[in-house]
């Protein structure tokens, strides 16, 4: 892979023709400004600013050049890259939410001595934060196209496909953090509860050992119950937890359904850059002809129509005129 | 993925390392050369968001301040004019230049004196002037290509512009590789010669300080040599997946137009085939029409099974399942469609030509000798009413150039037949081609008939019998690859330019055939190298062949050669 820079041997020509134009420029620019008082300093100036290209469309003075060349390099940039930065901006800060989400997801899993609601506050929250931000930035995304002109529209139809794939991609590996946590959560809940029948069925058994024919119709003890009622709690707060999930699953497949049209799928033709080219020729021509089929119809339209009507009649009427005048 | 990984480092090297908003601006021929390598979404992802070519860019004056532009071109007379125009007027705040080949230094001065505003921020030269369709083959997409069979008398301008190209990307190949080969040619072809020796001045003389790359000399080799060697190959039926679909239908740039036919669903009207993206062309490209119709299936039925377990969503667990896989899930059903409308439509091709027989008897004619049953077949070929006038003319040709010099009076009477029975053929064209590549001009040992050794091994072969009928023909191009590896190829027949030898065994291997490649011989290249590691052969053209564009290619170089004898 061998490449060659010939940028230091363009610099060098450039800058000797610099040389050779500059002398050859300044006496037009003073003979243009000359009429107007303190042409000097305007002359200086202009080469200042010339040479600190930024600040160039600042400078009136000079109208026939800098503002010209002032207006092509710098100019600002329409208002949708603002949208788009906030897009990113949005989908990093949903990147950071998630890193650590999938912390207090691994939290939230490892058997600890508290209840661990501190835990399932966070992750609740960050869930709800990172389902928001992803939905917000698709909201923006979908207000990216609008209606516009012909290239720039092409370069935001761009943008928006690649934000829309960056952002399925984060909703996809958000959604797949979703569904292991809820697994785990199963998992977890489904051994819980079998970890409790144990017990219950080990606690039944003690208390025929223990309370040998006196309690024997008794069912459950206090402290049986009281584990139970726990239990069936814990299991209710999970099962809510689960469903909470499961929403946000939901709401992510929305997002991913609206997203769908917009990515390119790779390896098929639309993704091919040489067909792009081709097509973009092709709505412009196709533009075109209908432009000139519009213009074709409005001569044949309405208001020629009626303009030759109108004139008809006015020659109908003259001739009626002169013929009553002849006649009467 | 030798040829395309190097092209793809080139692009993502001139993208990577420019920051923001991007347009990249290609002329048509880097249109073809980016496509084959790259895609839109990957683009995408380096924040190039706007794609336009030369003569498009200057078109339209919006200006767009907020993109850099990253110029793609060749480094011809005709962009440079145009570049000047773009940098006389700037619509974009940055341009970067990446040129795809050598910049004269004219063409430097030029570029510095439009550049005013001092909008240019590098320039570059980035050689990927090729396009790299297959990871061991490359093609040119050269437009004038029949010139090539013209004497350089009848059209010098012509003729000059399709050996500057054809050095150009030979060049850029091999600067791709960072190698300066020893070079050869193919002492029969005038055009052979005229591009080894252009190429070798480019290299040794005019730019020998950029092809100094410090390896080890010698150790690479390009071959040029002429497609009138060996042109049998175009005009044989395929069988093979890649090159079938090349035959019966057209492959562009690794891209497939089947507009044309009728059963065919909507969203497939324009399908791509690259080894690159398409794994299941990957693995299938190389394959006979029967086994690929088996791989098919079991692809089918794969996708069946993914689709009858994505039907059944029962649970939630199931529905988070399948929106996982949904991607992938529509993904693998563009490809499955794609691929069997493709051989579907081939195969009612097939039926249609009645390609089965036909092929068989053009293997014949290729492979084994024979010469009264080989007629008897032709005869009775022609006589089929079922028999399209293209294939009718290949019969001949092929027969004409097997049995050039036994029995003329037979081999007049097939003239006057294919004259009777098809109304296109134009007269005289086969006569043309035996001028052309007829035994006298031919170096190589085109049907193995020439010394003892050849003829011995084609009757071994005869006597084992073949695997497969209709892919028993190898092209020539095998026997030279064999000729190379064992250091067998004569040097009175392929001499070398200038004072080099090849001292030991190459490694890398460049074969440029002048005058186009066919998909046959770009399998035989795949195959060898996949068996012989240590030596990797690259097979280049002007264009890529199918045996349409070879006819085509003769048919007009027939007629300018007439009109010019005319006069």
């Amino acid at each position: 892979m061998a490449t060659r820079n010939r940028t230091p041997l363009y610099r060098k020509y450039r800058d000797a023709l610099r040389h050779v134009r500059a002398p050859a420029g300044a006496p037009s620019a003073s003979a243009s400004s000359s009429s107007s008082p303190g042409g000097g300093p305007v002359i200086e100036m202009a080469s200042l600013l010339r040479s600190d290209r930024p600040y160039a469309p600042l400078s009136t003075d000079d109208p026939s050049t800098t503002s010209s060349r002032g207006a092509a390099t710098v100019g600002l940039p329409p208002a949708w890259v603002d949208v788009s930065e906030e897009i990113s901006a949005n989908m990093q800060r949903a990147r950071t939410k998630m890193a650590e989400l999938a912390k207090a997801h691994a939290k939230a899993l490892m058997p600890s001595f508290g209840d661990g609601r501190d835990d399932q506050r966070a992750i609740e929250i960050l869930t709800h934060e990172v389902t928001d931000l992803l939905k917000r930035s698709e909201k923006r995304l979908q207000k990216l196209s609008m209606k516009d002109s012909s290239e720039d529209s092409n370069v935001r139809k761009n943008v928006q496909r690649s934000l829309a794939t960056d952002l399925q991609n984060l909703s996809m590996e958000f959604r797949k953090k979703q569904s292991t946590y809820l697994k785990q959560l199963r998992q977890q809940k489904e051994g819980q509860d079998g970890v409790d029948l144990e017990m219950n069925i080990n606690g039944s058994k003690s208390t025929f050992e223990l309370g040998d024919d006196e309690f024997e119709d008794m069912g459950f003890t206090e402290v049986q119950m009281s584990k139970l009622k726990k239990s069936e709690a814990f299991t209710r707060e999970r099962e809510r937890e689960i469903e909470q999930v499961v929403e946000s699953v939901n709401e992510l497949a929305q997002i991913m359904k609206d997203l769908s049209v917009l990515v390119i799928d790779q390896g098929t033709i639309i993704d091919r850059i040489d067909y792009n080219i081709q097509n973009v020729a092709a709505s412009v021509e196709e533009g075109y002809k209908q432009l000139q089929k519009a213009e074709r119809t409005q001569k044949k339209g309405g208001m020629v129509m009626c303009a030759t009507v109108l004139v008809i009649l006015i020659f109908i009427m003259i001739v009626l005129l002169i013929l009553k005048k002849i006649l009467f | 993925m030798v040829l395309i990984t190097l092209v793809r480092d080139y692009i993502d090297r001139m993208l990577h390392d420019i920051p923001g908003m991007k347009v990249l601006v290609l002329d048509p021929e880097t249109v073809g050369m980016v496509s084959v390598v790259y895609s839109q979404s990957d683009l995408l992802r380096k924040e190039v968001f706007l794609v336009e070519t030369v003569d498009n860019a200057s078109s339209s004056r919006e200006s767009m301040a907020h993109l850099k532009a990253v110029y793609f071109i060749r480094p011809s007379s005709d962009n440079v004019q145009k570049l000047r125009r773009h940098l006389a007027a700037p619509r974009f705040a940055e341009y970067h230049l990446f040129f795809s080949n050598i910049l004269k230094i004219p063409q430097i001065q030029v570029l510095a004196d439009s550049d005013e505003q001092e909008v240019v921020q590098q320039v570059q030269e980035f050689y990927a002037d090729f396009c790299a369709i297959d990871p061991y083959h490359f093609t040119l997409n050269i437009h004038n290509n029949h010139v090539y069979m013209l004497p350089t008398v009848v059209d010098p301008p012509g003729m000059q512009s399709f050996c500057d190209r054809a050095v150009d990307g030979i060049a850029s190949v091999f600067l791709a590789l960072k190698r300066r080969p020893v070079i050869r040619y193919q002492r029969t072809s005038d055009v052979a010669k005229r591009i080894a020796q252009e190429t070798a001045r480019l290299m040794y003389e005019q730019e020998s300080g950029l092809f100094d790359f410090r390896r080890t000399e010698n150790s690479s080799l390009l071959l040029v040599i002429d497609r009138r060697d060996d042109p049998v190959t175009p005009l044989l039926n395929q069988w093979t997946y890649q090159a079938m679909v090349h035959e019966l239908i057209g492959i562009e740039n690794n891209k497939v137009d089947l507009r044309g036919y009728l059963n065919v669903p909507k969203d497939q009207k324009e399908v791509v085939l690259s080894s690159v993206q398409d794994d299941f062309f990957r693995a299938n490209m190389l394959e006979n029409f029967g086994d690929l119709g088996m791989n098919i299936k079991r692809m089918v039925d794969d996708f069946q099974h993914l689709s009858k377990t994505s039907q059944n969503i029962q649970s939630i667990s199931d529905m988070s399942k399948f929106l996982n896989n949904y991607p992938e899930y529509r993904k693998t059903h563009g490809n499955v469609t794609k691929h069997v409308a493709l051989v579907s439509e081939m195969s009612r091709i097939v039926e249609e030509r009645k390609l089965m027989l036909i092929s068989q008897t053009e293997q014949e004619l290729a492979c084994t000798s024979g010469q009264a049953a080989a007629f008897e077949a032709v005869t009775s070929l022609l006589n089929n009413e079922s028999v399209s006038d293209i294939d009718r003319l290949r019969l001949v040709m092929l027969y004409a150039l097997r049995y050039e010099k036994e029995s003329p009076v037979q081999l007049m009477q097939l003239f006057n037949k294919l004259a009777s029975c098809s109304a296109k053929y134009k007269s005289g064209l086969v006569q043309f081609l035996l001028k052309q590549a007829g035994v006298d001009k031919r170096t190589g040992d085109l049907y193995g008939n020439r010394d003892l050794l050849n003829i011995a091994r084609n009757m071994a072969r005869g006597l084992k019998g073949v695997e497969n009928v209709y892919t028993q023909h190898q092209p020539l191009l095998f026997q030279t690859m064999e000729g190379i590896v064992k250091a067998r190829l004569r040097d009175a027949d392929y001499p070398l330019v200038g004072n080099h030898f090849q001292q030991n065994r190459p490694q890398d291997v460049v074969i440029f055939i002048v005058g186009g490649t066919t998909y046959e011989e770009a399998r035989t290249v795949a195959l060898y190298n996949a068996a012989n590691p240590g030596i990797r052969f690259f097979l280049g053209g002007s264009v890529v062949l199918n045996s349409k564009r070879f006819l085509d290619d003769l048919g007009e170089a027939q007629r300018i050669s007439k009109s010019s004898s005319l006069v």
